[in-house]
């Protein structure tokens, strides 16, 4: 209930105001939280899709791997600015928000599958591993970030 | 008829009501039709990107084009029916909405630009080995292409304000 107070008064704050209130802030910042989720997980889904050989079997999995970080970074960037502007603009609607609550503790979930074991798949280009375990990854990788999509889709319909 | 009461009258079938009054298939089809997005544009953009050489500039661009395409036409195939679906449960109110109709003009030219790059350049793709030897035209597609679907996703953001 502090916390909520406390972030009441923060999203009084003009540039958080001009967000919330003017004609077209939310629906821009939308847009760009929509065209960072674009990026961050259209890297995802192809380095997961080249992990287990389903797509872009013409390219090594390091090499691409390599390709896609940087924009895997540079799209989440977008995607956690534009959230936590959304967030402290209109803060009533989410602390109290159980799929928003799911979604933050998928993401930190995605985010520590992601560096702790993806990254450590995608490395290197060894074919000792089973596929086995390679299939297991991505789909571990694929449910943890679309759950994150889903969980956010969620909160506009479920308290 | 008129398109107009065309529209009401699909809202109000009762295939429509049936999805706009369910507690989860209308939002089942309009999360899906948002996830879809990285794997459709997702990977146009991706595309793009390289053949202005921002991007995954090492290799040919033929073999890039080859290994998006598969999973891409999934992508735009999950785009096209749910968009279909969520129109058909909002038709009345999305005729008149200024932001779906440029949406959908944008779509067009998206359309058209595609097609005229499938056309003009594809074929030619083999003839360059890496973005910097895309001819203008290849480049321009591309940066026309890439402005065109964030005027897609703001417009589609934005309509569902209108509403």
């Amino acid at each position: 209930m502090a916390l909520l107070l406390l972030l009441q008064s923060w999203s009084n704050w003009a540039p958080l105001v001009f967000v919330r209130d003017s004609k077209y802030g939310m629906p821009v910042v939308q847009s760009f939280h929509l065209m960072g989720l674009t990026i961050l997980l259209a890297t995802v889904l192809l380095l997961d899709l080249r992990l287990v050989g389903l797509g872009m079997n013409d390219y090594r999995l390091s090499w691409l791997a390599r390709q896609l970080k940087p924009w895997t970074l540079g799209a989440f960037t977008v995607v956690i600015s534009s959230g936590i502007l959304m967030f402290l603009a209109t803060p009533g609607k989410y602390l109290g928000s159980r799929p928003f609550r799911l979604k933050m503790a998928l993401l930190c979930l995605a985010l520590l599958f992601h560096f702790g074991v993806l990254r450590r798949f995608t490395a290197a280009d060894s074919d000792a591993r089973s596929r086995r375990v390679d299939v297991i990854v991505a789909c571990f990788s694929l449910a943890l970030w679309f759950g994150v999509g889903w969980a956010g889709r969620a909160i506009a319909f479920i308290p | 008829m008129s398109l107009f009461e065309w529209c009401q009258w699909l809202q109000h079938t009762r295939f429509a009501t049936a999805i706009s009054e369910s507690d989860w298939l209308f939002p089942l089809i309009e999360g899906s039709h948002i996830l879809a997005l990285p794997l459709s544009v997702g990977m146009i953009v991706i595309l793009d990107l390289h053949l202005l050489g921002i991007a995954f500039c090492d290799g040919p661009g033929r073999k890039l084009v080859l290994n998006l395409m598969r999973w891409c036409k999934i992508g735009f195939a999950v785009m096209f029916l749910t968009g279909g679906l969520l129109l058909v449960t909002q038709a009345g109110k999305a005729y008149g909405n200024a932001f779906f109709r440029a949406k959908l003009i944008l779509l067009l030219l998206l359309g058209i630009n595609a097609a005229a790059y499938q056309k003009v350049f594809f074929p030619k793709m083999a003839q360059w080995d890496s973005p910097t030897g895309a001819p203008a035209g290849a480049k321009f597609c591309a940066a026309f292409s890439l402005l065109l679907w964030i005027g897609v996703i703001v417009c589609g953001r934005t309509m569902a304000y209108q509403f």
